[in-house]
């Protein structure tokens, strides 16, 4: 009797490895997907040796060590400036090249930019996590259930749904604070509801299927057939979603920190930086233009990724 | 189901969503600490505290909240939405906000025009060719659309189009605002464009044109990627249909097959969804406002949220929650005229 149970086990998961598999292979034939996949992964790797990289001290409120930097003449550009603060030019007493410039402190760019990229892919990753989550069990639950709780979450996620999704974090991140924490909570407010609404519709879809019933018939449990049967079978849209919201967050977070939410002024965020340079757009186009530009990279990236993903399983897609 | 009926049912619960809408904001912009006090725009520097003490009782803000959120809902029943805080000198609310919300609406309109302009085709191009060249090429025009920070694009289309264009000295576009040619013409609906043709000054239509180029541009390039998606997935279905295949195998040209067959039914989802992109745009028109300084509602809403102007925030968020959930209505209204498989 046991021995059958672990046969059964070990095909389905046998089944699900070489449909994963598959899926690996039709994600190779695309040219962009593994382009946005090598670039996310470099921007991971990045993300959880940054702190190795770049001496994290550097983004304190002194800016270099030695007090080498004349901090005092932050934003004073001039074409006549002894100092070029542009990309590429080594400042007086400074031993390196700034190939990015300085930021609005008189920090280094470059360097600031790459201690800037954990804060946000771990946020992404936090918010994102936390938003699917949220989002698919309780479409799940309302999708399973039925009746009153369905009906319930759908006009609940119809108040989300009818919002200006900015706004509402605006609304939320003024309110609750300037902090990193109450910003994730900001951002996962107006973020959860599209996931319940995805696995509420996939859940509809497959709990009429005829293995479901024959669940039913072997006397499984409603927590068995969902948790174990049917939210992995509904779960790949959910997936797709995820890695294209990924980029959708990171720059909702980073608009909030541009506009003013930083809860301190030097902290190395993409965001942030950017918001330094916004005032000497002209004058100094390199304090806004390189960190967006790590923006819109980041975000690409996983774009990519998550447009292939979705291409790759759509079931009617695929051949 | 009739139609009737459906669209009966569908209006009951636009005014819960309302409803709820403006519990969850009054609780949040009227709860919190860091909240402007609601007496604040009542207050001049000769009253004294007894004074004060009046007036917090005559409006009801010395009680509970949900007492306070019946008083509000009282006055708005009676056309009166409050005072806004210091920031917009203490005028009423609905002034403030409908002296702004033209020129968001020109706004969003122009960044619908161009979202539909250049994303409709690309999708097009994008399932004809499917995983061709022309594929590869729009799909990262539309990634790279939804990819990027919006502000930031803004400050790039100024430092390109107006700063380096003037270096070179190119013909430019300007920078920020609304218009170069403030009060030549009679404010007559609030958007520039359309002052400038009722009021027959070409060159003031032809500035506030061309203030409107980058704005729009700036604020259409995330949802016209949207869009470009969602064009090539239909149309990819579409096409794949059994219909198309007896189109091509009796031996009609191609254009014609996509121009004549597939394009009628792949543009469903696309054309109702042009109202849903309106509608997302007004909200979105928050940072472009910011970025282009123009004087729309987004760039106000900013500055209300930071000083946590209930009264402004309650206004705004029910203005364009109204407005997104009549555009969603309309979708799924205009979809049973388009597409005749579609009933209720």
């Amino acid at each position: 009797m046991k021995k059958a149970k672990r046969e059964v086990r070990t095909g389905e998961w046998s089944a699900r490895w070489a449909d994963f598999k598959y899926t690996i292979f039709l994600l190779r034939k695309n040219p962009l997907v593994m382009l946005g996949s090598i670039l996310s992964i470099f921007f991971i790797i990045l993300a959880l040796t940054a702190n190795y990289i770049v001496d994290p001290n550097l983004a304190g409120p002194r800016g270099y060590p030695d007090n080498s930097y004349p901090f005092e003449r932050r934003y004073q550009w001039s074409a006549n400036s002894p100092i070029n603060w542009g990309p590429g030019v080594s400042l007086y007493r400074g031993p390196d090249v700034l190939f990015l410039g300085t930021d609005g402190w008189g920090r280094d760019m470059l360097k600031m930019i790459i201690l800037s990229i954990p804060v946000d892919i771990e946020n992404a990753v936090i918010i994102v996590l936390a938003a699917a989550s949220f989002g698919t069990l309780l479409g799940a639950l309302a999708g399973y259930v039925g009746g009153v709780l369905d009906e319930a979450v759908l006009r609940v996620t119809d108040i989300f749904f009818a919002f200006p999704g900015l706004v509402l974090a605006l609304v939320f991140a003024a309110l609750l604070g300037r902090s990193i924490p109450t910003l994730r909570l900001a951002i996962l407010l107006v973020w959860w509801p599209p996931y319940v609404r995805l696995m509420r519709g996939q859940i509809l879809g497959e709990k009429e299927k005829a293995y479901v019933e024959a669940l039913r018939a072997l006397g499984a449990g409603h927590l068995r057939i969902l948790f174990r049967h049917i939210i992995p079978n509904a779960i790949y849209p959910i997936l797709v979603q995820a890695t294209l919201d990924f980029g959708g967050v990171i720059l909702t977070f980073s608009a909030l920190m541009f506009l003013g939410f930083s809860p301190t002024p030097s902290l190395p965020e993409l965001g942030n930086l950017a918001a330094d340079g916004y005032q000497h757009i002209f004058e100094a186009p390199w304090l806004i233009v390189f960190p967006g530009l790590t923006m819109l990279i980041i975000a690409l990236a996983f774009n990519l990724v998550g447009d292939g993903l979705r291409d790759v399983l759509d079931p009617r897609l695929r051949r | 189901m009739k139609l009737y009926e459906y669209i009966i049912r569908r209006l009951i619960l636009m005014i819960f969503v309302l409803f709820g809408i403006s519990v969850l904001v009054f609780y949040l912009a009227r709860g919190f600490p860091s909240a402007m006090d609601p007496v604040a725009p009542y207050i001049t520097s000769r009253m004294t505290s007894e004074q004060i003490a009046e007036v917090r009782r005559i409006h009801g803000f010395d009680r509970p909240l949900y007492e306070q959120y019946v008083f509000w809902l009282r006055d708005v029943f009676r056309g009166d939405w409050g005072l806004t805080g210091i920031w917009a000198q203490g005028r009423p609310v609905l002034e403030v906000f409908f002296l702004s919300f033209p020129y968001t609406v020109q706004l969003s309109i122009a960044a619908t025009i161009l979202t539909v302009g250049i994303g409709l085709p690309l999708g097009i191009i994008s399932a004809v060719r499917n995983n061709k060249i022309p594929d590869h090429i729009s799909r990262i025009i539309a990634l790279t659309g939804y990819s990027t920070p919006s502000y930031w694009f803004g400050f790039i289309l100024q430092l390109v189009f107006f700063y380096y264009f003037t270096l070179w000295g190119l013909p430019h576009l300007p920078s920020t605002g609304a218009s170069g040619m403030e009060g030549a013409v009679a404010r007559v609906t609030g958007m520039p464009v359309l002052d400038g043709i009722i009021g027959g000054n070409i060159a003031y239509t032809v500035d506030a044109l061309a203030h409107l180029v980058l704005p729009a541009f700036s604020l259409s390039f995330i949802s016209l990627g949207f869009l470009a998606r969602i064009v090539r997935a239909s149309m990819l279905d579409v096409l794949r249909q059994d219909y198309i295949i007896l189109a091509r195998s009796k031996g009609l040209k191609e254009r014609v097959v996509i121009y004549r067959h597939a394009l009628k039914n792949g543009l469903i989802p696309a054309v109702t969804l042009t109202g849903l992109f309106f509608a997302g745009l007004l909200g979105g028109a928050i940072i472009t406002e910011f970025v282009f300084a123009l004087p729309g509602v987004g760039q106000l809403s900013i500055q209300a949220v930071m000083q946590g102007d209930s009264n402004f925030i309650l206004l705004y968020t029910l203005v364009l929650a109204t407005i997104i959930v009549t555009a969603n209505l309309i979708v799924d209204i205009a979809y049973v005229f388009l597409d005749p498989r579609i009933k209720y």
